[in-house]
């Protein structure tokens, strides 16, 4: 009974590393071939299939002492053909690294263009570490700039300040110098009339004089 | 060629004038019109000081305002005197500080008797800046800025007299009167914080004030900024009131490399001029202090 287990193992063997082959095979072909291959494919994972459900009776017909090693080998075989057919459907689909190059024209060593491309990304980023440093800077100076413009616009307010109290008081006394004007030029205009009205007294007075000393002599000459 | 020329003249008319005060002094002068002499006298002195002043010879200048100054005080015309004193005091500025502050003084006599403090205010400043920069003598110049800031109160210019406060105030903070200091600022900066055009240097003050604080005592400080920043909120935004939370913090964990850093990182925004410097180093010698003490 256990040979014919192992024989199956073989077969399982066999069928699963061309399934494997095909597989691989399979991304870089296209159109006829591609469809043939997997036609082929299905057909191999088919008999695998087969081949399983084989080994399954057979371990059933094992005793339950020994059938421990086989069922769990009979899982492991199963696990495998779930991943191949896994991989199968991948592969269908898959794109290759072949069918790219076909496109963009070989470009013969990969290795030494990726590096070329590694290059040119550390300058890019580099050139942007710096821009964004330079940046930075020019933003520093000109809140310095910003903070020293507060630092004026401070002092020149504390001036106008000042000045508008100067002006202020100035304008004050300047009222008064006016009013103090006025009175004096009222003073003087009085001064002036009284100055007037004295002058006009003393002429009467002088007058009245006069005319006593004048009165005295007349009456003399006609007294004598 | 011309300033000998002028200088020439200048004696001269300084000659004349001399015998006119002379003439004028004897028995006939005083009958006869003296005051008119005298008048001229003054004229005279003045007409060759300001030649003085064109051959820069500015202690002849000086003498020559005095002299008229003095003539006039003769002649009980106080305001004429005084403008002849502050002259003189201008020219001596030039050659001979102490014989213009002493000038100075006598005419701000004169102006304190007449009322006029606001002058007189004004030339306490000048001598306490003449005090501050030729004859180095910080005292005094504290004194008369003193002088000068109660003469402009009393005439309700008080943003004069808060230019002259803050002198004394930095001045004090430097001789290391931290109380008085402190005061000042604190009064300072609440009268700013109320009007609009000073409401921008308050949080200045403010700082100021925190750091005279600072120097005496570090609880003080810490009240103080409390108390600042809840009579004037916009105060806690600005950068001085974080420096100086970040000043108290490493100080209360002795640590004098968070000091330091924190110190130049406002020093790469503005940069700290002379007084700030000195006051941040004080507080950095006592907080270096400490922790010697504590080891």
């Amino acid at each position: 009974m256990s040979s014919d287990f192992e024989t199956y193992e073989q077969d399982f063997g066999t069928l699963t590393a061309d399934v494997t082959n095909k597989i691989g095979r399979i991304p870089k072909l296209a159109g006829e071939e591609k469809t043939q291959l997997v036609l082929n494919v299905d057909k191999q994972l088919e008999e695998v299939r087969e081949l399983l459900e084989q080994m399954d009776l057979e371990v059933r017909e094992i005793p339950i002492q020994s059938r421990g090693m086989y069922s769990s080998r009979l899982k492991s075989y199963k696990q495998e053909m779930e991943k191949l057919e896994k991989d199968f459907k991948r592969s269908r689909i898959a794109y290759s690294d072949e069918v790219r190059n076909e496109l963009l024209g070989d470009d013969g060593g990969s290795s030494e263009s990726q590096l070329i491309k590694l290059r040119e990304e550390r300058a890019h980023l580099l050139d942007n570490t710096e821009r964004l440093e330079r940046s930075s800077r020019r933003l520093e100076a000109g809140y310095q700039i910003a903070v020293e413009t507060e630092q004026v616009g401070q002092e020149i307010l504390a001036n106008l300040h000042s000045d508008r109290e100067k002006i202020q008081r100035s304008r004050d006394r300047l009222r008064e110098t006016d009013a103090n004007l006025g009175k004096s030029s009222r003073i003087l205009t009085s001064m002036l009339r009284r100055i007037i009205q004295n002058r006009v007294l003393v002429f009467i007075l002088g007058a009245i004089i006069l005319l006593t000393i004048v009165l005295a002599i007349y009456f003399n000459l006609r007294g004598h | 060629m011309d300033n000998s020329g002028k200088e020439k003249e200048a004696t001269a008319l300084m000659a004349e004038a001399e015998k006119k005060v002379k003439s004028s002094q004897s028995f006939f002068g005083s009958l006869f019109g003296g005051s008119s002499k005298m008048e001229d006298a003054c004229d005279l002195y003045g007409r060759a000081a300001n030649m003085f002043k064109m051959a820069k010879n500015w202690s002849a200048s000086g003498n020559a305002f005095s002299q008229a100054a003095l003539l006039h005080l003769q002649m009980q015309s106080k305001h004429d005197a005084a403008t002849n004193f502050i002259d003189a005091g201008n020219a001596f500025k030039k050659s001979d500080p102490q014989e213009a502050i002493n000038c100075l003084n006598r005419a701000i006599e004169i102006y304190t008797d007449m009322g006029r403090f606001t002058i007189a205010a004004k030339h306490h400043v000048t001598i306490a800046e003449i005090y501050e920069t030729e004859l180095v003598d910080i005292d005094k110049a504290i004194a008369h800025y003193e002088q000068a800031a109660d003469y402009y109160k009393g005439e309700e210019s008080t943003s004069s007299a808060n230019k002259c406060l803050l002198k004394v105030a930095t001045y004090a903070a430097q001789l290391e009167q931290y109380p008085k200091a402190t005061e000042i600022y604190e009064q300072v900066a609440t009268h700013a914080m109320d009007s609009t055009l000073l409401k921008y240097s308050a949080k200045d003050y403010f700082f100021k004030a925190a750091l005279c604080h600072f120097c005496v005592d570090m609880l003080n400080a810490k009240l103080a900024v409390q108390k600042y920043e809840e009579m004037f909120p916009a105060f806690s935004d600005s950068r001085e009131c974080k420096l100086v939370k970040k000043l108290l913090d490493a100080f209360e964990e002795q640590n004098v490399d968070a000091y330091t850093d924190a110190v130049k990182e406002y020093d790469t925004i503005s940069r700290l001029d002379q007084w700030l410097t000195t006051m941040l180093l004080c507080i950095k010698k006592s907080l270096q202090d400490d922790e010697s003490d504590l080891r």
